[in-house]
């Protein structure tokens, strides 16, 4: 028997909805089949948090007496964009900061800001007419400010490659350290617990699905960069390379500090840590089958991270039950595998957004327009020549 | 015989006199400086590993503090601030002694008796939430 959004949002609405985690789920399947728990189960929450480099926020800072149309600024010593609007800016999360470099970024000012404390904000200007301010110098927090928003254009990678390095040298990466001579492997996800796993054929969530998003009510707004839908898949739909994105967007005066996190990676650069939960209802049978996928079901390759080119060889091609164990065989090397996302923060989001559904505290959001299925990605072409 | 290390902090007033030499003449402790940072006439940390009778080592220390000298039992240099850590794993990817280990709930544990003190982890953690306490 297929369920709508909206009998979903009044059971929801009368503390009657039946929610759990996409981990919990998968033993209730096993118990009752998927066509009883479909009818049985109305919400399974997923979740992730882990670094997700292509992050930020858009600001207005407000004007300043006499106003100043703001050209070059800065926010702790990061620069913030300043081609939009007179004291509109784009602080990007991996922006590094002028003089603590990658230990301080964006994404740092981002979690600071959330958290409540004063960022020092520097602009210049050519000066203009209608705004002859050429230089300002201030503190100010997120209470102070208009508007404060995350667009993050890519986030919550549907799936993603595992890292090693068959090199003699150890490589820093966005994949943490990897060790020579295939020393380590590191991946991120959270798995059977990862949103966009959990909806491979993206059937429920599109534009305008209402998520938890680093602590508050956000949505998504658009399909991510990079949106790879052609990508290869298993013979039910999963990917089994990085697949989907999702582009954010929430309000940051209603974030939690704890969920967005300023991060580094040595020789490589700042990043966020991005806490992410989204909801998927069970509409039918077919959607809770999707749900109850396994770590063991869901596969990704050993990229070999050390050939400097865009397409880097797969040495294995290995499940997530076989990452999470701890190790993996290479060709008869047992190589310790680690995570790079925090599953223990996963659950914790998954456990907080099944709370706010079980408390009437958030409702599901159709999407209002669903993202295109067999969405390839193109490459950069370098053409020679300085003009045309 | 026994085998201990110790961190020993050293006060402004305490930099300039030969404590160590101390240990090995009264109390007969044999020892290895692990670490040192000694600024002459500011303040000093030695981390040492000292081995000796039980009682010439408890009378050493006792030695050391009166002469208002911090000492501090220690396993691993390495201290891991758990307001900070989130449990994300990169830490562990580089710990070859397994000091550093997810648990079976995926929450990061510090085994300090394990650590070499290569200090990688320092560097892998992406919350710089792991120092080196000297």
């Amino acid at each position: 028997m297929a369920k709508t959004y909206q009998e979903i949002n009044e059971k929801i609405a009368r503390g009657e909805a039946v929610v759990v985690t996409a981990e919990e789920v998968i033993d209730i399947v096993k118990e009752r089949g998927v066509k009883e728990a479909a009818e049985y189960v109305d919400v399974v929450t997923t979740a992730t948090f882990g670094p997700m480099c292509s992050s930020g926020a858009f600001l207005n800072f407000g004007h300043s007496d006499p106003p100043i149309r703001m050209g070059e600024i800065t926010m702790n010593g990061v620069e913030a964009y300043g081609g939009l609007a007179a004291v509109d800016t784009y602080l990007g999360a991996t922006q590094p900061s002028q003089d603590k470099g990658i230990e301080y970024g964006g994404a740092h000012v981002i979690h600071d800001l959330i958290a409540g404390k004063e960022v020092h904000l520097v602009a210049k200007s050519q000066g203009t007419d209608c705004y002859p301010r050429k230089e300002l110098d201030t503190w100010v927090k997120l209470e102070d400010l208009n508007e404060a928003y995350l667009f993050n254009p890519r986030n919550v990678y549907q799936n993603y490659n595992a890292a090693i390095n068959a090199s003699s040298h150890r490589m820093y990466t966005y994949m943490g350290i990897l060790q020579p001579n295939m020393g380590n492997i590191t991946y991120s996800t959270s798995g059977e617990l990862s949103p966009l796993l959990n909806d491979p054929l993206l059937k429920t969530i599109g534009m305008g699905t209402r998520i938890f998003f680093g602590g508050a009510q956000g949505h998504v707004s658009w399909m991510g960069t990079q949106f790879n839908t052609a990508c290869p898949r298993d013979d039910k739909g999963y990917p089994q390379t990085p697949g989907a994105t999702l582009a954010l967007i929430g309000n940051m005066k209603e974030m939690n500090p704890k969920y967005i996190r300023g991060a580094v990676y040595e020789g490589y650069g700042t990043s966020m840590f991005v806490g992410v939960g989204i909801p998927i209802p069970i509409l039918n049978e077919e959607i809770m089958a999707f749900v109850s996928v396994e770590n063991k079901d869901l596969y990704t390759n050993v990229i070999d991270y050390s050939v400097p080119k865009k397409a880097k060889p797969s040495l294995k091609k290995v499940s997530y039950a076989e990452l999470r164990s701890g190790s993996v065989d290479i060709n008869g090397k047992i190589i310790k595998t680690s995570p790079l996302s925090s599953l223990k923060m996963a659950r914790e989001i998954a456990e907080e957004l099944t709370n706010w559904i079980k408390k009437g505290e958030f409702f599901l959001q159709e999407p209002i327009q669903s993202f295109p299925m067999g969405n390839a990605i193109k490459g950069l072409e370098i053409k020679e020549g300085e003009s045309r | 015989m026994m085998t201990k290390k110790i961190l020993l902090s050293f006060p402004q007033k305490a930099t300039g006199q030969p404590m160590a030499m101390e240990l090995i003449k009264t109390y007969h402790l044999d020892f290895n400086i692990l670490k040192a940072y000694i600024d002459d006439n500011v303040k000093g940390t030695l981390l040492l590993e000292i081995k000796g009778e039980e009682a010439d080592i408890e009378a050493g220390i006792v030695f050391l503090r009166q002469n208002q000298i911090g000492v501090k039992d220690i396993q691993s240099i390495v201290e891991v601030d758990e307001k900070k850590c989130v449990s994300c794993g990169a830490c562990t990817a580089v710990c070859a002694v397994g000091a550093l280990e997810m648990t079976d709930d995926w929450s990061l544990v510090h085994h300090d008796d394990k650590c070499l003190e290569c200090l990688l982890c320092v560097k892998a953690c992406p919350m710089r939430a792991i120092h080196a306490i000297i």
